[in-house]
């Protein structure tokens, strides 16, 4: 998850957590201070009730009926009086209570004040009952309200929370993106400093640009020692092979001698063949080539597999050519022409006898595709991790290997801005996909 | 046949110098980009091997003083190992007839001086004999006596790099770059070389015995005429 999203859910979240606690406490304390102010009017009235009760008025109240009841217009309030049999150790008992009341047919929450006293030889039952309703619509007012809060207040923090932090961390992204994303060649490094008044960014930025700059100028001194020592090695490896071809020609030379000379010849070769290897990638890396050329991969791939077919027949291998589409890039040919080369020279390489390699293309969201399929002995995970590091290997009879193959492949891809995905399964074979967009 | 050596590399200079005259070329040196303008402006020669680098300048500023001279045809072949992506469009355009990159084959380096010979001064008889076997370099055809022995292309190359250095043991790995090019990383110790050779020498073995073409062991192939 990105940090402006975090920060703005966490702020979010603590608010929403501060009004659900703010919301929760002023219903809790309303419902008791609303409760004790009733309960309090209630034991006044009874007071009063009690106060102004006299034989004669209990007489009256009680006259027509063995119960009095007596309530307000909008039954509010009411109040109840009943004889019940009478106990002589009564004790004056009073008690609270919440409960349902119907009065004239209509049903309603009451809390209600129970008292039982004794006067004058008999025993009575007061009840004095007052609506809850008001609480219980207060409690919905304030329950509906806090809602409406929570979702607004939610909304507004958690909009100015992203806006706030996409414009605090806008330099921080702009730092990732221009100086960690886009750069995949030191050499190519944007300098330019990101504007920013956050201290701790221009910090990164900083650092960043320092460190591009000691592993840039490690590049380039390592890219023109490259060049050099090929450049000056291939000279007197010329001499010697020369040299040697010319003592090839005295015909009394020992069979023995011959074939010394022979294998030292082919290991100049190999000497050879490794140098330019690394010149090349050392000329690509540099952008010493263009790439203005109009290259069909259609017409590389076959172009490569008339090459190599002799490699294939040697093998038995069954060469499967599916491709459907015809793609055109701007690159350079030989570069391109060299990138699939090496990929189906490892395919025959790793091959095993009768096997077979496929290629194949497809458009898929990232781009055109090309996929090289074979059936030889794959590649573990850390295997296909290494296989684009200079002089790495697989384990192999092949003599004449060096292990560059595939570090031409990948500078030459990264030039051209190709992608290149490697999928193996260990003795079911390997597919590597070539993605051009 | 007359040849220039235009190279600061004494030791190689000396090296082409044995070999080719041993082929019979007569040859000149030349260390240095003066030394080399001078002889080419007194004398004609058939061949100038050009290296580019010079301690005294560019190679090219040679190829060019070459082609403001008039009436010459000296066929110039670049030898460099300068490596530089455009030398070799850039030389053959400016009017070099080949180019070669250090380290080359001396055998190599043959085959592509014969090549010139022949475009240029197209030989009157293009045909290479044999024994009973005849090689149209021009029409890169094979006969025996009136018969057309068909070869694919790569099995013609063989064979007539074979014989145009012949006498020579001639390795795998020499064979593999003259017929499929300087590829990297290409397999020289795969057995596919023999597997064109092995035809090759059905096909030519079925007109009259071939034993003087012959295999060193573990080395390459031999044409003994």
């Amino acid at each position: 998850m990105k940090l402006q999203i975090k920060l703005a859910l966490y702020n979010t979240l603590t608010k929403l957590a501060i009004i659900v606690f703010t919301g929760l406490l002023i219903l809790f304390s309303l419902e008791k201070i609303t409760y004790s102010h009733i309960s309090l009017r209630l034991k006044n009235k009874k007071n009063t009730f009690i106060k102004n009760l006299s034989t004669k008025e209990i007489g009256q109240v009680l006259s027509q009926e063995q119960t009095f009841t007596n309530y307000n217009i909008l039954k509010e309030e009411y109040i109840f009086l009943k004889q019940i049999p009478y106990e002589a150790s009564l004790k004056q008992t009073e008690s609270l209570s919440t409960q349902r009341r119907t009065i004239e047919r209509t049903t309603d929450n009451y809390l209600i004040l129970t008292y039982r006293f004794n006067f004058e030889n008999h025993s009575y039952l007061l009840e004095i009952g007052d609506t809850m309703d008001a609480v219980v619509q207060l409690k919905q007012t304030i329950k509906e309200f806090t809602l409406l809060m929570l979702v607004v207040a939610l909304l507004l923090t958690l909009l100015i929370d992203l806006i706030f932090t996409k414009y605090l961390l806008a330099p921080f992204y702009k730092i990732i993106d221009r100086k960690l994303i886009k750069v995949n060649d030191p050499m190519n490094f944007d300098y330019e400093k990101v504007k920013t008044s956050t201290q701790d960014f221009e910090l990164l930025d900083d650092s960043i640009s320092t460190l591009m700059k000691k592993i840039a100028d490690l590049f380039i001194l390592e890219k023109q020692f490259i060049a050099n020592v090929s450049h000056e090695l291939l000279t007197p490896i010329s001499i010697i092979s020369s040299r040697l071809e010319n003592v090839l020609l005295n015909e009394e030379l020992k069979e023995d001698s011959e074939n010394k000379i022979f294998a030292s010849l082919k290991t100049l070769n190999r000497l050879k063949s490794i140098i330019n290897s690394l010149l090349l990638i050392s000329k690509v890396e540099n952008n010493q080539f263009n790439k203005n050329d109009e290259v069909k991969i259609a017409d590389v791939v076959t172009e490569v597999f008339s090459e190599l077919e002799d490699r294939l027949e040697d093998k038995k291998l069954v060469f499967n050519n599916n491709i459907k589409h015809s793609y055109t890039i701007l690159g350079n040919h030989s570069l391109i022409h060299t990138v699939i080369f090496n990929i189906m020279n490892n395919s025959i390489k790793y091959n095993r006898e009768e096997g077979s390699i496929t290629v194949g293309d497809y458009f898929n969201e990232e781009g055109y595709v090309l996929e090289i399929t074979d059936t030889g002995t794959g590649m573990s995970e850390q295997q296909i991790e290494k296989a684009f590091n200079r002089f790495e290997k697989l384990d192999t009879d092949e003599r004449e290997s060096y292990g560059l193959g595939l570090a031409i492949v990948k500078s030459i891809t990264a030039f051209h801005g190709i992608k290149i995905q490697i999928k193996s399964a260990s003795n079911k074979g390997t597919s590597i996909k070539l993605i051009f967009n | 046949m007359n040849v220039l050596i235009v190279e600061d590399e004494k030791g190689l200079a000396l090296e082409i110098d044995e070999f080719l005259s041993h082929e019979g070329f007569t040859i000149e040196h030349a260390h240095t980009k003066n030394v080399a303008s001078e002889k080419i402006f007194v004398n004609n020669y058939d061949f100038i091997l050009l290296d580019l680098t010079l301690p005294d300048g560019d190679g090219f500023d040679l190829l060019q003083m070459l082609k403001g001279l008039k009436d010459r045809d000296d066929a110039i072949i670049i030898l460099t190992a300068r490596g530089a992506v455009d030398d070799k469009v850039h030389g053959l355009e400016q009017g070099a007839d080949d180019y070669l990159a250090k380290p080359f084959s001396l055998n190599e380096l043959l085959a592509r001086m014969h090549a010139i010979t022949r475009r240029k001064h197209k030989l009157e008889s293009n045909d290479i004999t044999v024994k009973e076997f005849r090689i149209n370099i021009q029409n890169r055809t094979v006969h025996y006596n009136l018969e057309r022995i068909n070869l694919t292309k790569k099995e013609f190359e063989i064979f007539n790099y074979l014989v145009l250095n012949k006498n020579r043991v001639i390795s795998r790995t020499n064979l593999t770059e003259h017929v499929w090019g300087d590829v990297l990383e290409i397999n020289s110790d795969s057995n596919f070389v023999d597997v064109h050779v092995k035809n090759l020498r059905k096909k030519l073995s079925q007109f009259e015995p071939i034993e003087w073409f012959e295999t060193v062991r573990s080395i390459g192939y031999r044409v003994n005429i």
